[in-house]
């Protein structure tokens, strides 16, 4: 494989990185409720 | 914690001219539409098609779409942070300045100033004061944010601040020009360069103007209208991140078979496919609010235009992946069938949105309850109906047309002249014509039930403004 | 995280903006208008066809007709050989357009004569019936400015004498727009290389056929009649009433034109419609 496809490779495999990354962090247990948070308090204003 | 006193002036305001604005973009758009079928209502220089169009699609997108848009902007940004705009004379100076770059562009357009790039067809001057409203804009909101008084982020927001950086960044790159007099300057990219950022340009300015938005709307205006909250604000932060950071890739779906290189459409194909997870996870995020909701569909006008305008975008990200498939896009591309695609979009996605958000501001900001519900319904059924011929018939007109432009002879010769395939598309664009006259209707209709309602409505409790105010 | 540090979500969105943009925006400043695209025979415009360009920005033509032709069969046969990347690096900005309302007009110049254009400008209708153009005329009384066509050319960094811009004076915008049509997809010789032959014997499968006359008469009526005349009397192009050459040879004038004289080649419409047309003609000549 020459260096250039390497690259390409790398850095896809590098951004699903990230995503999986964000799925975690987001859905994690431990933020489970500062992440659904905003939806109820969004509501309570008016 | 006591209620903090919001400016709802200013969002008044901006619904008001943001309204008049989508009037003239609709009543041009019915102009042009004639002007395709009737040559003789072409009145050379100003009023031609060449430079009627742009006033419509300029109108539309920044006069209607992001007027509405600062409107609910300021609106949200005031009640999501749960604190009063960072600075009213900003926002005075916004609101000002907005109409007098719209007048400006408005003008400048029928002069025959334009750089011609779709959706960036103003001169130089014009797009300094589009730069500066924006940087005005943009102030005031993320201040506002970051003194709010809410320490979660509700999703809107989100939407909010990438759209502001968004149109930032694309507005002045895709803008980069050299002046050769006040009124006329020159890319600075040239050709198969140009064509490339201006579509990178014009695919996000979708993203940033005619997606983003309305979204930030729609997850406020729907939970607020039907009082459940949205269904998972976890999967809306996972939608939100794919959503920004898949549209850059996609611009050259507008550029499929061009001299640009291969490997870059190859790309744009591959993302606007990928786009479809992100959209529909807003679809799906709107649609499973509602379990056990669905008979507000019935019950709630605000709930059918905001089901109804969700739909559409879940259609027309799923038309639009299509079109950016190689074998189809060289079926389609150039067609009537895209204005169909398009005008699902603004009239049945953008416009949807912003009319319910309009309805659920009116008590809020007008100080009194709608006139009329059942004129609503029928605002509602206008506006759905003229959108419907409008499309239907050019989808099928585009489909014909492609299939005329594409027949062959047996000894491999063209089966049709341009003219004959052009005849053809007549009928279509009367129907077009007479599908867009419904539904400046259902506006004129909607916009007489709101001045009706600052005049005879009752008094909302939901207003935070006294009625001896009463200056609606 | 970023939930609640809006300064943070801001650069984080801004860097998820900025990757796509990278790769598929300013990368492609490396491959596009290099050396690797130039082709030798393109140049740039000279002062009246770049003023005529502009006079083609300023009415907004580019909302009704593209200017790219795609590499796809009919596409090809319909509006002569795909662009190429190299016959753009003079465009700024850009007018390859979305919509077709009107034909594509990459390769536009050379297909007619000016007169031609001159006539279809003035009066679309008459040229080509039921098209939804609007007239043009008025560009004839607007003359042209010398100097500050001079001052795009500096701009642009465009070559150019004295004479071109001497030349100017006098000449109106719809002289200019003429001229740019002219230039338009002339930048490589193509339309010799795309020259389709005839091979083999010619024979008129409707020789003697009166019942194509009509349809004969509807083609040429719809192809021809703008430049020849309702009557065959002539007009832009010469009259055609008393037309002797056997069939097989008018058959070989229709398909390939005159493209030097500005008559252009109709092969693209088939051999079918062009007998009928050879049909009609002859029997014009006969009374
Ligand atoms: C009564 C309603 C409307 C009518 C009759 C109408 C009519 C038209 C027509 C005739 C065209 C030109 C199509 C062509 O060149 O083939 C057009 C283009 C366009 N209109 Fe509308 N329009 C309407 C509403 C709107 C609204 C509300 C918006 C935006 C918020 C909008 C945005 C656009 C855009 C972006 C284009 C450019 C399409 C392209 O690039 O192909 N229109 N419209
Ligand atoms: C996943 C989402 C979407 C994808 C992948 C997509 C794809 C496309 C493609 C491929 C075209 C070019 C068609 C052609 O010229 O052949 C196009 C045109 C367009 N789309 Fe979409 N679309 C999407 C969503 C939307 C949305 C939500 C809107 C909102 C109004 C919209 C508005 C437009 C407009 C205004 C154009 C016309 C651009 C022009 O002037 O040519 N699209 N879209």
């Amino acid at each position: 494989m020459d260096w250039a496809s390497i690259l390409y490779l790398g850095v896809t495999f590098g951004l699903f990185i990230i995503f999986v990354l964000i799925v975690r962090y987001t859905y994690s247990r431990k933020n489970r409720e500062q992440n659904e948070e905003a939806k109820y308090r969004m509501l309570d204003d008016d | 914690m006591e209620k903090p006193n919001y400016n709802t002036d200013i969002v008044r305001s901006f619904i008001n001219w943001g309204i008049i604005w989508g009037l003239v973009s609709i009543m041009v758009g019915v102009i042009v539409s004639l002007q395709m079928v009737e040559p003789a209502l072409n009145f050379p220089p100003y009023l031609t098609f060449g430079r009627l169009r742009p006033l419509h699609t300029n109108a539309g997108i920044y006069g209607w779409a992001v007027g509405t848009t600062f409107a609910l902007f300021l609106y949200m940004v005031q009640r999501l942070c749960k604190t009063r705009l960072w600075s009213d004379k900003l926002a005075r100076f916004q609101l000002w300045f907005f109409n007098a770059t719209i007048i400006t562009a408005a003008i400048t357009l029928l002069l025959g100033y334009t750089t011609s790039k779709e959706y960036h067809e103003l001169e130089w001057p014009v797009d300094i004061m589009v730069v500066i409203l924006w940087v005005a804009f943009a102030i005031n909101i993320i201040m506002t944010i970051i003194k709010r008084r809410e320490e979660q982020m509700y999703i809107s927001l989100w939407y909010m601040m990438a759209s502001i950086v968004g149109v930032a960044i694309l507005y002045i790159v895709d803008g980069a020009e050299v002046p050769v007099s006040l009124f006329k300057s020159y890319s600075a990219y040239a050709g198969t360069n140009d064509a490339n950022v201006h579509w990178w340009f014009g695919h996000n300015a979708v993203a940033m103007v005619l997606t983003a938005p309305p979204l930030a709307m729609f997850y406020y205006v729907l939970p607020k209208s039907t009082g459940v909250p949205i269904y998972s604000h976890r999967m809306s932060i996972i939608a939100f991140w794919s959503l920004i950071f898949m549209y850059l890739w996609t611009g050259a779906h507008h550029l499929l078979w061009t001299p640009v290189p291969d490997w870059i459409q190859t790309l744009a194909m591959a993302f606007s496919v990928m786009l479809i997870a992100p959209s529909w996870g807003s679809v799906f995020n709107g649609y499973l609010s509602m379990r056990g909701q669905w008979h507000q569909m019935r019950e709630n006008y605000l709930v059918k235009f905001l089901i109804i305008g969700i739909t559409f975008y879940g259609l027309q990200t799923l038309q639009g992946p299509m079109q950016a498939i190689r074998s189809f896009s060289a079926f389609i591309h150039y067609t009537d069938w895209v204005p169909a695609h398009i005008h699902m979009g603004t009239m049945g996605w953008v416009s949807m949105i912003a009319f319910a958000s309009i309805y659920y501001l009116v008590p809020r900001v007008y100080g009194r309850e709608l006139y009329s519900v059942p004129l609503a319904n029928l605002h509602f059924w206008l506006i759905l109906i003229g959108q419907l011929i409008w499309t239907i018939s050019l989808w099928i007109a585009g489909v014909l047309q492609a299939g005329m432009w594409t027949a062959t002879n047996s000894d491999g010769s063209l089966a049709y002249s341009f003219m004959e395939t052009m005849v053809e598309m007549y009928p279509y664009w009367w129907a077009r014509v007479f599908g867009g006259i419904i539904f400046l209707f259902g506006v004129i209709v909607f916009i007489y039930n709101l001045v009706m309602t600052t005049r005879r409505g009752e008094v909302s409790p939901a207003s935070e403004r006294t009625a001896v105010e009463g200056r609606a | 995280m970023w939930e609640r540090k809006p300064v943070l979500l801001l650069v984080l969105a801004t860097a998820a903006i900025m990757v796509g943009t990278i790769v598929t925006m300013i990368l492609p400043f490396a491959w596009v208008n290099t050396d690797a695209d130039r082709i030798a025979t393109v140049t740039p415009y000279n002062p009246l066809e770049q003023e005529g360009r502009d006079i083609y920005i300023r009415e907004g033509c580019n909302n009704c007709h593209t200017q790219t032709i795609r590499p796809l069969v009919t596409e090809v046969l319909r509006y002569g050989d795909y662009s190429k990347s190299g016959e753009f690096v003079y465009d700024r900005p850009f007018l390859w357009g979305s919509k077709r309302t009107g034909p594509d007009l990459a390769r536009i110049g050379g297909k007619y004569p000016d007169a031609w254009h001159y006539k279809h400008m003035e009066s679309p209708r008459a040229m080509v019936p039921r098209s939804n153009m609007p007239d043009y005329g008025w560009l004839k009384n607007n003359l042209l400015d010398p100097q500050n066509i001079r001052h795009k050319m500096d701009v642009l960094g465009f070559p150019y004498e004295q004479a071109e811009i001497d030349a100017l004076k006098g000449k109106n915008e719809m002289d200019a727009i003429v001229a740019y049509l002219q230039k338009l997809g002339t930048g490589i010789p193509w339309r010799k290389t795309a020259e389709t032959l005839v091979v083999g014997e010619l024979h008129n499968p409707y020789q003697d056929d009166l019942t194509v006359l009509d349809a004969g008469k509807a083609l040429y009526m719809q192809h021809c009649a703008a430049c020849h005349g309702e009557k065959l009397q002539g007009e832009i192009g010469p009259e055609l009433t008393d037309l002797d050459m056997p069939d097989a040879d008018l058959y070989q004038i229709l398909f390939n034109g005159f493209p030097e004289d500005g008559m252009p080649p109709f092969s693209a419409i088939g051999s079918d419609r062009l007998w009928k047309m050879v049909n009609f003609l002859k029997n014009e000549a006969k009374h």
